[in-house]
Formats: structure tokens, sequence, C-alpha cells
């Protein structure tokens, strides 16, 4: 067991005790808007549910994961004691009372506002004084990441640093950049309108700032995934890693370029130029670059790997992989979740294409599958394969591990995919209930029935995989051998002093941010656009 | 395996540096002046304005056409909630609105506020954003009635909202629809969740604690049944249109008589009387 153990396990209990209830209020909402007869359904419970499953799912269950994962790899890759651990754990109950602020504003009825705020709609300042607290115990995180780099650098003078801690310090970096955004949204513009200090907000600008957080979010949460693809599952699949500079690239290209883009989510608003939204749709075509380069680089670590274990020809190697393992199975099934996420996505960037697909389902369909599919699929993976080193018991059989996965896998498909089809046919996100009478709209309604199933599928997928890890203080207590993290067939002789380090990248950032987002800023201030009166939600309209 | 100095790993700084700005320089050449000046030429936008618009220093997309009506569109309503409006309503003349509601407010409505003739609403228990929103409906015509269009006349903006943040005894906010006067279930149903089959929105959604409403949003709890019942008629004949967007109009259009009888009695029911301080 590690020394970061308790601390490790109890980010993860929170991160998966949000899941679950998370998964309960996606369900309901899926039966309120299928043709079915279902319980409870106004609107106002619609938009709660709504709030609540975004906020577990988006904010709780990824910065507790990440959190979680980033003390077990610091402590396991960087092979020394976690540095500050009392401030760890500050962190962690910071986030803690935070998450519970948060959910009580919530499921009081005050804060129906989604979780990605929408202003002027203003809820109960204690859901937003909630998840700032959560950013902060995640910011403490991101300290300690950076602190943990900089004194094992400094007890190994010219030595690359493990590609595991450099990737999860580059995530901690590029948190700190994208909360930058939605920190100066709350605490300058929300923050004080829920309070009632000012009377109307300008729409604009918020939308903006939260466009700086909205896309390097998403890679915030990615991270983990990525970080297993690189330095696990080559290693669970017997092989080792095709190359690590490769991995340093993707990981800093993810830095540099998951920020300046997130116009692309305000492709049909007003407030911003034609100009700029290409300009950061052009940018948004290089994020497709390191995940190019991951599927390039792992495919190849896998291929060494299957070889290795006995496949020949050209694919032979696929069916030699040791898919019984779960961190490999999960990999496999995260690149097929990832193709056609990833496909969606570039629909979504695309700034003519996007106008087909605007607020309907098939925005659902895509994060849900890129995220909920592809990202969280490898969070179960992390958790099975680095639980018996947290708990010191090993799974007596993986059995219910390989169902689990392939539950989440089958359902997220037959949930996600029709998502993508009803939102070609124009079905609008965000509304509680659809008008079956309709012909038109009638014939979506055996398509959301479909995705209903695929819900019940992940739903219980995810009560097996909370089972699992709970199951498996039941198991056999066994010495569990030490986490160790892959390593590259060709360990590179040399790294670059650039790819050891930030310094470069973060100046990069910095002119990148400048040029992307310094007049579509600047403008709220100069042009003085009029403001929107603030609508709360939590006193009555 | 080591990491290579400050001086040899120059190459990579200058590459990177070279390569991320390059993209930018490319994308924005494309974004602010090639696809303008192509696309604004389709559209009859000279370069000049077709890369400003591109920057967003002016107004408008590149790629289509300048407007070629000078026709304005007339708006239903001329009130704008500017920050100045807000700040009047939240804090007004007490005395100046007080004397005035006595004077001209208070035959027809109640010095209170609550009106002693079925005929004529509560002003009780609305917030004084509806207030203020009818009252420069009247003054600018946008609501028609003559009595209300005579006393409104001698008027200006600032009297108008002293006026109303006096009788603004309750927010909207108070308003609780989820305490049903009625056994009919089908007008509870419409109140509470609508009927998406016949395009009508749940009432409480805009009239009600935790509503979508605009902020103007009268209170209906509690009002005059004859008012309320009178007012529906007037959107579903057209007869009155200050409604931004057709919002009551397209709701009212759709009920039945008798559901509008029911609503009107089913609001009307709602203690208001208990609720006046």
């Amino acid at each position: 067991m590690t020394s970061v153990a308790r601390l490790t396990k109890a980010h993860l209990w929170i991160a998966f005790a949000a899941f679950l209830v998370a998964c309960v209020f996606g369900i309901w909402q899926m039966w309120a808007r299928s043709p079915l007869a279902t319980p409870y359904v106004i609107a106002e419970h619609y938009f709660l549910s709504v709030t609540a499953h975004g906020v577990a799912m988006a904010f709780v269950l990824t910065t507790f994961f990440i959190m979680g994962f980033g003390y077990f790899t610091a402590e396991t890759a960087l092979d020394r004691p976690l540095p500050g651990k009392p401030w760890a754990w500050a962190g962690f109950f910071l986030a803690v009372a935070g998450t519970l602020m948060a959910v009580a504003a919530i499921l009081s009825g005050q804060a129906s506002v989604l979780y990605t705020f929408y202003p002027p709609l203003t809820g109960s300042p204690f859901f937003y004084l909630g998840l700032v607290l959560v950013v902060v115990g995640s910011w403490i995180w991101c300290i300690l990441m950076i602190v943990a780099m900089r004194e094992w650098k400094g007890a190994h003078p010219g030595a690359p640093v493990p590609l595991a801690m450099f990737a999860t310090v580059a995530n901690a970096i590029m948190w700190l950049w994208t909360t930058v955004g939605v920190a100066a949204e709350l605490l300058f513009i929300v923050i004080p309108a829920s309070l009632g200090w000012v009377d109307t907000v300008d729409v604009g600008l918020t939308r903006t700032l939260f466009s700086w957080t909205l896309h390097a979010i998403v890679y915030f949460w990615l991270f983990p995934a990525y970080i297993a693809f690189y330095t696990m599952a080559p290693q669970a699949a017997g092989g080792r890693l095709y190359s690590d500079m490769m991995g340093r690239l993707t990981f800093v290209l993810f830095l540099v370029y998951s920020l300046p883009v997130g116009l692309h989510h305000l492709f049909m608003d007003p407030e911003h130029s034609t100009g700029f939204k290409f300009v950061q749709m052009s940018l948004t075509v290089l994020v497709a670059v390191p995940t190019l380069l991951t599927v390039f680089t792992i495919s190849a670590s896998l291929e060494i790997a299957g070889r290795l274990r006995g496949g020949r020809g050209l694919l032979g190697w696929i069916p030699a992989l040791p898919w019984d393992r779960p961190m490999v199975l999960a990999t496999g099934l995260s690149f097929v979740m990832l193709f056609f996420g990833g496909g969606g996505g570039l629909v979504n960037m695309s700034y003519g294409l996007n106008a087909l697909i605007h607020n309907t389902s098939w925005v659902t369909a895509h994060f849900h599958l890129i995220f909920g599919g592809t990202v969280v699929i490898m969070y179960f993976a992390i958790c099975y394969a680095i639980w018996p080193r947290l708990t010191g018991h090993e799974a007596g059989t993986q059995d219910a591990q390989r169902l689990q996965l392939w539950l989440w896998f089958v359902g997220m498909m037959i949930m996600s995919l029709p998502w993508h089809w009803l939102g070609l046919h124009g079905q609008w996100r965000r509304v509680a209930q659809f008008d079956y009478t309709n012909p038109i709209i009638a014939a979506w309604g055996p398509w959301v029935t479909t995705s209903l199933v695929g819900g019940i599928l992940l739903f219980a997928s995810a009560v097996v995989f909370v089972w699992n890890l709970a199951a498996l203080r039941a198991d056999r207590k066994a010495p569990v051998a030490p986490f160790a993290f892959a390593t590259a067939v060709h360990q590179p002789a040399r790294v670059p002093a650039s790819l050891n380090g930030f310094g470069l990248w973060n100046v990069l950032v910095l002119v990148l941010m400048i040029a992307a987002y310094g007049w579509p800023i600047a403008q709220f201030f100069v042009l003085q656009p009029p403001h929107a009166v603030v609508h709360r939600v939590d006193r009555g309209g | 395996m080591s990491v290579e100095s400050e001086a040899e790993d120059r190459p990579w700084q200058v590459r990177a540096s070279v390569i991320v700005v390059a993209i930018v320089v490319v994308a924005a050449l494309l974004g602010f002046v090639v696809l303008p000046v192509v696309q604004g030429r389709s559209a009859g936008v000279d370069a000049f304005s077709a890369i400003c618009r591109a920057l967003g220093l002016q107004a408008g997309s590149p790629a289509v056409r300048q407007p070629v009506s000078a026709t304005r569109a007339e708006p239903v309503s001329l009130v704008a909630w500017t920050e100045e409006v807000i700040a009047r309503l939240h804090n007004p003349n007490e005395e100046n609105g007080s004397d005035l509601a006595a004077n001209i407010c208070a035959s027809c409505h109640g010095a209170d506020g609550v009106s002693p003739d079925p005929a004529f609403p509560h002003m009780a228990g609305q917030s004084a954003f509806a207030i203020y929103k009818q009252l420069h409906d009247f003054k600018n015509g946008a609501r028609g009635n003559e009595i209300m269009a005579s006393v409104v006349e001698q008027l200006d903006d600032e009297q108008m909202a002293d006026i109303a943040a006096h009788f603004a005894y309750f927010t909207k906010g108070a308003l609780d629809p989820t305490t049903p006067v009625t056994n009919d279930p089908a007008i509870v149903r419409l109140v509470e969740r609508g009927i998406t089959a016949r395009g009508l929105p749940a009432c409480a959604s805009c009239h009600g604690a935790h509503a979508g409403g605009p902020i103007e949003t009268p209170t209906l709890a509690g009002q005059r049944h004859e008012y309320l019942a009178a007012q529906l008629r007037a959107f579903a004949k057209g007869e009155r249109r200050n409604d931004i967007y057709h919002r009551m109009r397209d709701i009212a259009t759709k009920l039945t008589d008798s559901e509008i009888e029911e609503l009107a009695a089913y609001y009307a029911g709602i203690g208001l009387y208990q609720r006046i301080k």
C-alpha cells in the first residue's frame, strides 16, 4: 500500500458516490424526454435534475478523480513521498465542503441554472461559492503537483521527469490556466449578481469567459485517460510504450491548444465577429493532432505487445492481445468510442457544419460519448489497476470487471448513437418534454426509447463498478506487487529541456490567449454593449 | 538518459515558437482578410468594411448584404429595463409615490392596492416591474384602455416608477401556485405542467416561484377573477397586444372558454389577502 492510499481512496470514493447519484438523475431525464409516462416530471424538476447531473458528473466526479489519481501518480511515478500532504487533505475537505454547499443549493431548487450557469439566470450564492471552493481545492492539488515535480527535479538534476508525472503536471498547469475564465466570470459577475449587488450582467462577456474554460476543462477530464493509454495500457498488454517523446509532445500540445479554442462553443453567438471565430476554429483543428499522435503511438505499442505474444501477419497481433485484462479491454473499447465521438466532434468544431447540429441532441451525444465513454471507461480501468495497490486486496477473478466494462461500452453506444441521429433530425437539447402527438416528433419516439435502454445498461454498469470496488475488500488479501508505469521501447537517450518542463509552453499559451481572446474580451469594455436583467431562479422569476 | 542543456534546447524553442506563431498568422490572414474580402465581394460589401466586420470593429457579417429596407421594426412595448429604470424602481421617491397613489389610483385600486371593484385589478401583490411595465404601456399606447390612458397621460417615467414601487408589496416570488383551490385536476395540470400536445406551457413556468418568466411577469395569485378572465379573452381576441413575442396571445387563443373561467377562478382563489402586510 502506498502512503497516499487513504488520500487517494477518499478522493475516489467521493468521485464515484457523485457518479452513482448522477447516473440516477440521468436515467430519469431520458425517461422524461421519452414517450413513456414518467413520474415527477415538470420542467422545474427536469432542470434541477439536469443541473445536479451536470455538476456531479462534470465537476465532482472529474475533479475528485483527477486529484486522487494525481496524488497516487506523484508518489508512485516519482517514487518519493508526496510533499505537503496536510495541504492535500485541506484541499480535499475544502472541495467536499464546496460540493455539499452546491448540492444543498441544487436539491432545494435554488440553483437550477445548469452546470454551465447561463447568466443572466442566477441561483443561490451558495451554489457558486460551493463550486469556487471545489476549484480552490483543485488549485491546491495543482500547486502540490508542481512542487512534487520540482522537488524531484532538484533531487535528480538532468534526469527526465517520468512521463506519467510530466503529463499530470501538464494537466495541473493547464487547469490553472483553464480556471481563470470561469473564476473571473463567477467572482466578478455571477456571484455579485447572486448576492443582489448588481441588477444587470453583460451576457456576452460571461459567455466569453466561460468559453475560455469550457473546452480546456474537457481536456482536464481527458488527461487521466491519456495517461493510462501511455503509461498503463502498454504495460498491461505485456509490451512497452512505442515512444516516450510522442507522449511528451501529446501532452504539451494539449496544454497549448486546448485553451485558445473556446469560441468554437459560441459559433452561433452574435457577440463575436466571424474572424475571431475562424481563427479559433483553425486552432481547434490542431487539438486533433495530439489525439491522432496518441492513436498511432498506442496502436503501435499494442502491436508490439501483440507480436511479442505471437501475433503474426498484418492484423494478427490484434487477436493475440490479452483482451481479458481490464486495462487492455478498456483501451480497445475506449478507442472505438473515440472514433465515433471524435468524428462527431469534428462536425461540431467546423464553423459551417456546426449550424446544422447547434443546440441539438447531437451535441449531448458527442460529449457523452467522448467524456462518458472514452474517458470514464478509462477512469474505471485506472481504478481496477490501482485499487489493489491502494487496498492490499487482489480481485480473485476479473469477470465482474470485464462485465462492467462491456456493459458500459454497449450502454454508451446504445444511448449516444440514437442521440446523434435525433440531433440530425432536429431534436433539441435542454428540453424537458416533447409533444409526441406531433407526427414529426412521434418519429423520434422509438429512438429516444432505445437510448433509454442504453441508459439503463449504463446504470447497471455503474452499480457493478461501485460493487467491484467495494467487494475487493472482501477478496483475498495478497502481497501486491509495487505499481510500475510503462516504459518506452527505446527510452530516448536525451530529452529536450522543453519537453521536461513547461516554461516555453506557458509563454506560448500566453501568446495564443492574447491573440485569440484579447479583443474578444476587450471589446466588452471598449464597446459597452447593453446588459441583461438578472433573472433569479431562487427568488421567483 | 538525460535532459539537454538550455543552449542545446534553443532550436526546440525557436522551432516550436515559429510553428505556433506561423499557424496563428495564417489563420488570421484567412479569417480576417482573405475570406472576408472574397465573401464580402459576392455579398456587395467593400473590402475595408468586410475586414472591419471580420474583426468585430463594424457590425454585421462580411458574408451578408447590407439591409436594403429602412423600415424599422415596431416593438409591442417601449419599456427598456435599463440600469437607470431598475435603480429607480429599487430606490423610489416614496413620498411622491404615496401621494400620487392616493390622489390618482386609490379610488379604483384601493389605498392599499386591494381593489374594491371586481372590474379593477388589485395592485397589491404585483412587483414594481409588473406595474411599471403596464403603466408605461398605457402611456405609450401599447396597451389600450381609455381610463388608464387618461390617468397616465400626466405622469412621467419617474412618477410611474414611484407609483409602481409604492404598490409593490410583494415580489412575484410570493406566489404559490402549488396550492390548488380547484378540484379539477385538468386545471391543476394546466397550471403546473401545461399540455404539450396543445402547445400550452405550464402557467407556473412563468407565473410562479422559481419561474422562468421575464422580470415584468405579473403575479396571478389572488388577482380578481373578472379581471383575469377579461384579460385572457382580450389576449385571445387580439384586443390586448402588449405581450412581447405574442406569448400570452399564443397561449390564450388555445384556451377554451371554460378553461379561461376555471384558470381565473383558480388563481383568484389563492389566498392573497392573508399575505398583505
